[in-house]
């Protein structure tokens, strides 16, 4: 059976072709897209984790979670907590670099545990607490005092300083002031990676939001489960949501809801107009060969046999198809991430699981694709298709 | 191989076609092993007598039964053509993108037989054809002569009982047309199935057991066969009264006039 498919569909190699590029560009949809929701996902997990924070909290309802505004009083509310080991609070500015929109840059307590935290790979952290010097200093908008605030220094991560080829002492524009790049870090999360910090004051007095704070990254007291402070933050203080699993990231801004979506949306979309696709192919495919189904009833093949036949030759066609789009898929997410632009907070995620989806879709396509044609053959009458009618 | 002819019993058959009628009130008995030649202008339901005997068309009102059993109560007549009979038509109806041996596989392959027997038979039965040495080719490759061999040899693949040829020479040439008669016949006499041929060729009357002919859906004569004519294609046909008048010899039986 698998040498006729083989051979049916060697048989017209246009058509083939033609239908199986096809549904490789629909997988090749499908696979790029669940790469970037599994890349989205990892972005999402790093908003949640702050800093290498345990938890973090943002206000509630907004449509992203970096237009969150949360006033002093949290901070202060939240530092008070018996269940709060430590709480910094952080200002996100999102295109803020012109080059990376995408870059976040952080404006974040120097004395915090978010900029200690950060390694450095190169250049000096002289925003950390306790941090002397202060190189370039030419004196920040809003520089309260603290180590680093009066400085035109900025720290960038990894990931930007290998897209914008930063070093120390590199010149960086963020939201019309240049800085002088002065360390360059490494946290291990994408988001930070990919964008810079800023000590937090000179970061609200850039943004023109003074005394305001985007999120509050926090540090659990010893024994407390994020679940438990989670539910107890947003008890005790209404207006907040706290972040703490990838799903809750996820789920946080109405756009990565709505994104996800989306995605849901165009894979569905793929799939169908892949299955009328081969639909098409197959049921032109059985008009022509009347026939020849015709002979093979009439030599005793069962309908369901014939119909196998025919629907076999639609998976064949979609396996080869969902092959190629897999391939493309691959090769193509990287480059459309680059294309557009959002190579700062996306980066394409690959799953063996994500890929067997592809494919699986690829078989879903041939399958409801063949049904139709494949009934149309159960339903010939063996004498009219003989004589090709 | 079969171990004997199937009995065939077509009983007060109508066929119609929109507002043609192509069958009226037919029947016909062919014993065991007999061969049966029908005779008839085109159009006069000879072929559609046939595919009502092969299963291929279902009859408005009557019955058609192979060794007692009818066939058409089942829902699929494919069965009937899988295990009991095989085909032969005017058309090689070859698959082009399969070789010669796969072609006559191809009843196997709907039978479900493992790919190894499928193999043996197919060349065994090239083999019995003559064109075991043909077995990669093409139908492309072929001449019309070794292609209606290959059709024989696919017809007989699943040891048929009932073997039915709807003109398996009318796309032949005289000379290809006696070697594949003498195929046919040879293989009828070797294997003792039961043979019903549609033909104008007055070679097939001459040697069938009998022939019945058709006028208008109707069986209006049935007896031996003829001595061929002198055009060799019009034996049958002048013989049996085709264009209406009955011939003088051979009449056994009239059935379906009302």
């Amino acid at each position: 059976m698998l040498t006729m498919i083989l051979s049916n569909l060697r048989r017209r190699p246009t058509r083939t072709f033609f239908t199986a590029a096809g549904i490789a560009v629909g997988v090749a949809t499908i696979v790029a897209l669940l790469s970037f929701t599994q890349g989205l996902r990892k972005t999402a997990a790093g908003i949640a984790h702050l800093g290498g924070s345990e938890l973090s909290v943002f206000q509630a309802n907004v449509s992203d979670p970096t237009a969150s505004v949360l006033p002093q009083s949290i901070l202060t509310a939240l530092r008070s907590k018996p269940y709060v080991a430590s709480a910094t609070p952080l200002l996100l500015m999102v295109e803020a670099i012109k080059p990376e929109p995408g870059a976040v840059v952080f404006g974040a307590d120097p004395n915090g545990f978010f900029t200690r935290r950060l390694v450095l790979v190169s250049g000096e952290n002289r925003q950390a607490a306790g941090a002397t010097g202060n190189a370039g200093a030419t004196g920040g908008a809003g520089a309260s005092g603290t180590a680093g605030a009066a400085t035109n220094g900025i720290l960038v991560g990894e990931k930007l300083a290998a897209h914008m080829r930063l070093s120390p002492g590199s010149p960086l524009v963020v939201h019309g002031r240049t800085f002088r790049v002065e360390g360059v870090y490494h946290s291990g999360i994408f988001y930070e990676d990919a964008g810079a910090v800023l000590p937090l004051p000179v970061a609200q007095a850039l943004a023109g939001r003074p005394g305001e704070q985007t999120s509050i990254a926090i540090d659990l007291a010893p024994t407390v489960r994020a679940s438990t402070a989670t539910k107890a933050i947003e008890r005790e203080l209404p207006g907040t949501q706290v972040i703490s699993t990838t799903d809750q990231a996820l789920r946080a801004g109405a756009n990565s809801t709505l994104i996800s979506k989306a995605i849901l949306v165009i894979v569905v979309i793929a799939l169908i107009i892949g299955a009328i696709g081969v639909t098409n192919t197959m049921a032109l495919a059985i008009i022509e060969r009347q026939s020849e189904l015709g002979l093979l009833s009439t030599v005793g093949w069962s309908p369901l046999r014939v119909a196998s036949l025919i629907l076999g030759e639609g998976v064949a066609v979609s396996v080869l198809g969902a092959a190629f789009g897999l391939l493309l898929g691959v090769l193509g997410a990287d480059l459309l991430v680059k294309a557009l632009g959002v190579s700062s907070y996306i980066s394409p995620s690959f799953t063996a699981w994500a890929l067997g989806r592809g494919l699986l879709v690829g078989v879903a396509i041939g399958v409801l694709g063949g049904i139709y044609p494949a009934w149309r053959v159960t339903r010939m009458q063996p004498l009219k298709a003989l004589a090709g009618t | 191989m079969s171990d004997s002819g199937a009995e065939v019993v077509v009983e007060h058959v109508h066929k119609r076609f929109g507002q043609v009628t192509a069958l009226q009130d037919v029947s016909l008995r062919v014993a065991s092993g007999e061969v049966v030649g029908i005779a008839g202008r085109s159009g006069s339901g000879k072929s559609t007598l046939l595919a009502l005997i092969g299963g291929l068309e279902a009859p408005d009102s009557g019955d058609v039964l192979i060794d007692g059993e009818p066939i058409w109560r089942r829902r699929h007549t494919a069965h009937v053509r899988r295990e009991i009979v095989g085909f032969v038509f005017q058309r090689h109806l070859l698959l082009e993108s399969l070789s010669a041996l796969a072609n006559v596989e191809v009843p196997l392959l709907g039978a479900g037989v493992r790919r190894a027997e499928r193999r043996r038979r197919a060349l065994s039965l090239l083999r019995e054809v003559g064109l075991e040495h043909r077995a990669d080719h093409l139908p492309s490759q072929l001449s019309g002569g070794e292609r209606q061999r290959v059709a024989v040899a696919r017809a007989i693949t699943n040891e048929p009982r009932l073997l039915l040829a709807d003109e398996p020479t009318g796309a032949l040439d005289s000379g290809t047309s006696e070697r594949v008669l003498d195929l046919l016949f040879g293989l009828r006499d070797r294997l003792g199935m039961t043979m019903i041929v549609v033909s104008y060729d007055t070679a097939v009357g001459a040697r069938a057991d009998r022939t019945v002919t058709l006028i208008d859906g109707q069986i209006v004569e049935e007896g031996a066969p003829a001595p061929p004519g002198p055009g060799g294609r019009s034996g049958i046909e002048g013989q049996s009264g085709i264009e209406g008048q009955p011939g003088p010899q051979g009449r056994s039986e009239l059935r379906g006039r009302a």
